[in-house]
């Protein structure tokens, strides 16, 4: 099979200014000062090769250089050192409705981004109808972008972005979009293009998509390849990779206003009356060793240290684990689950502990907030929402959001168990 | 080191080379123009609207007040006005075609200098709507000549028009790296009118005598500015004779070095945007 793409030793050195030198300013009061540039290697001696009608997923953390690398790829950035050779027309959006207008109609905007893709007018006319039908906006063609759904205006942003005659397609982060049945249609598309014989680059977090959709796929870390294959085995790495890094703060003691360092929206928020205080809360795999990354269906601790500031005698402790979107994955406090909390008195210290036996979440971020409430009344005596912060792994590399807890089992059709499978 | 090389092949479905720039330079100043005027009540009308309103302001000021009112100095003002519109308009929103993208030129593969032109050609379209009303109105004061000094007129928008999008294609590289740059066109665009004849006619500049260490004087000099010149010269050729043809007040040297000018301004435009057009990405 001809190659399609071709990377070879494809070095790309950002030089990001530490100070002000985009003022003229700067420029004719500091003439001979010799700018100071932090160098970042976002791509660090790159190479391979794509065949024709291979899909490539391109995978890694954030950061990582991915998406430099599909930027290089597109033409978008110039490379430091290194070439590339693309044999073949490239699609030139690398991600969704990028060159849409909010304040023209789906018709107009049709019109430029199919002008950037390179249809001619006439061709664009003639597809107008199909585009429109296929994105199922046809009674808001002439409805400004602005007033569309968001659903609304990415189903038209895939429906454009697929009329590119391209033979080789270079995405970020686009697998399906829209509802489930649009996403069946996105799918189709993708089986249209590997029926073609159309070259896919596709860079994305979504490892179960590369699994489903490549051929191949290619793990990045720190702007360099560290592997690459068959893409269950490539993602297999990355999860058991991201599995050894926790990279994440210590969690005590806690401190008012203190970040977890991922950014404001995961800032400890803290309220309450004070009238009882959590001292500490600690992670552990169930080992007695503090962690913050856990694999499903280990052993999860969490351990609470309180301590009462004035008489308590209704203390409820309650404990919640939402994802980083804000899905609340599960909850529950002592009161529920019939747990008598002893009463405090003022400078008492208590501790408690939740244990999970078998942790039941599946691969991703997770936010614990930790409650201090009334058990008779609706005053919160401390809630620090953000408290911790962890991550799980499936290193057997399941889907979803809960581990389902079943088990395989070969049966005859009868129903009865049958003992020569059972043991694959 | 081996040098960054990137090669793609060509597209085979759709539009390629030199059909698919002109179609997406098409349909990007068809967007400028629409966006432009978008959500306001008059719609179009304004793009009449804005230089007839400061026409008027700057008849009053100084046809009405400074009494220039010989050889039709009204329409001559209208001309000048409708031309240094032109100017400014394509050179400030050049300035701002790369910068004001960077989402579109950070996430897609396309030619950036298609951008710029689109910008140009949005001030062309208006240009020409205000330049239809400037000789709708010249025609109803009965001061269209027609004659040989028309056939000046095209090579004159040709170099006016290179002079707009050489000057926009530098602010638009330039305005990438260094934001000042729109701060201190800002400033420029409105000190231009002065030094660009739209204000006096010809005969008030040159008879101000100023002395120059130079063998030549101000009047000259004033006139081998390529915007004065194409101003001068098609008030000449369009509106009314006793406008001079500017290369009658320069002499010959002179008015080449003005037509140089605005090729070079041109050559200089797309060289600078070529050379830096392969880092606008990573510096938006």
């Amino acid at each position: 099979m001809s190659s399609a793409i071709s990377v070879r030793n494809v070095t790309k050195r950002f030089r990001i200014p530490m100070d002000r030198s985009t003022t003229l300013k700067y420029r004719v009061s500091h003439p001979i000062s010799t700018s100071r540039y932090r160098e970042l290697l976002a791509v660090d001696d790159v190479s391979f090769e794509v065949s024709a009608g291979q899909f490539l997923g391109i995978i890694g953390a954030n950061g990582s250089g991915k998406s430099t690398l599909l930027k290089i790829l597109a033409g978008i950035y110039r490379a430091t050192r290194g070439s590339v050779v693309l044999n073949g027309p490239v699609s030139p959006f690398l991600e969704l409705g990028v060159g849409f207008n909010p304040e023209l109609t789906a018709r107009e905007n049709v019109l430029v981004n199919g002008a950037i893709l390179g249809l001619s007018r006439p061709e664009l006319k003639r597809r107008m109808d199909g585009i429109l039908h296929f994105a199922e906006l046809e009674q808001f063609a002439d409805a400004k972008l602005k007033n569309f759904s968001s659903g609304q205006q990415v189903r038209l942003a895939f429906t454009v972005a697929i009329q590119a005659d391209a033979a080789i397609l270079l995405m970020d982060e686009v697998l399906a979009v829209g509802d489930a049945r649009f996403q069946t249609k996105c799918f189709e598309v993708f089986a249209r293009y590997k029926r073609e014989g159309k070259t896919v680059v596709l860079v994305t977090h979504d490892l179960t998509g590369v699994e489903m959709h490549c051929d191949r796929a290619l793990l990045i870390d720190s702007g360099r390849v560290v592997t690459e294959g068959a893409p269950a085995d490539v993602t297999g790495v990355y999860r058991r990779r991201a599995g050894e890094e926790s990279g994440l703060d210590d969690v005590e003691p806690l401190a008012e206003g203190e970040t977890d360092g991922a950014g404001s929206d995961l800032t400890i928020q803290r309220w309450g009356t004070g009238a009882v205080r959590f001292r500490k809360v600690v992670l552990d795999g169930g080992t007695g060793e503090r962690g913050r990354h856990f694999e499903t269906g280990s052993p999860m601790r969490l351990h609470l240290e309180l301590e009462g500031r004035e008489p308590v005698a209704d203390l409820v402790v309650g404990v919640m684990v939402r994802r980083t979107d804000g899905t609340v994955i599960g909850g529950t406090n002592t009161q529920l689950e019939r747990f008598r909390v002893p009463e405090l008195a003022a400078g008492d210290r208590f501790s408690l502990s939740y244990a999970i036996d078998q942790l039941g979440l599946m691969d991703g971020m997770y936010l614990l907030d930790i409650a201090a409430t009334s058990g008779l009344t609706s005053v919160h005596y401390d809630w620090v929402r953000n408290a911790a912060r962890f991550s799980v792994t499936d290193v057997a590399g399941r889907t979803g959001l809960v581990q389902l807890g079943g088990a395989w089992e070969a049966a005859e059709p009868d129903g009865t168990a049958a003992a020569a499978y059972t043991r694959r | 080191m081996t040098s960054a090389t990137w090669t793609a092949a060509t597209g085979r479905g759709g539009l390629t080379g030199a059909a698919r720039y002109w179609s997406l330079v098409r349909e990007l100043s068809i967007t400028n123009f629409k966006l432009k005027y978008t959500g306001s009540a008059l719609g179009y009308v304004w793009s009449l609207a804005k230089p007839l309103a400061y026409f008027g302001v700057l008849y009053v000021i100084f046809v009405q007040l400074f009494h220039q009112t010989q050889d039709d100095f009204g329409l001559q003002l209208l001309l000048a006005v409708v031309i240094f519109n032109f100017f400014v308009e394509c050179t400030s929103a050049g300035l701002g075609s790369i910068a004001g993208n960077g989402h579109l030129i950070r996430k897609a593969t396309f030619p950036l200098s298609a951008l710029v032109i689109a910008t140009s050609v949005t001030a062309l379209f208006t240009f020409l709507i205000n330049m239809t009303l400037v000789m709708v109105v010249a025609l109803v004061a009965g001061k269209l000549t027609p004659g040989w000094q028309m056939l000046a007129v095209p090579p004159l928008l040709v170099e006016l028009y290179l002079l707009s999008l050489g000057v926009g294609m530098i602010l638009a590289s330039v305005f990438v790296f260094f934001r000042d740059v729109g701060h201190v066109w800002e400033i420029v665009s409105q000190l231009l009118i002065y030094v660009c004849g739209v204000l006096f006619p010809a005969k008030r500049v040159l008879s101000t005598h100023v002395p120059l260490p130079l063998p030549v004087d101000l009047g000259q000099l004033y006139y081998a500015n390529p915007l004065a010149q194409t101003i001068e010269d098609l008030r000449h050729a369009l509106v009314t004779p006793a406008a001079a043809w500017s290369v009658t007040i320069t002499g010959g040297r002179l008015y080449a070095a003005s037509v140089a000018l605005s090729v070079a301004c041109f050559a200089v435009g797309l060289l600078l945007f070529r050379r830096l057009a392969p880092y606008f990405a990573e510096s938006l």
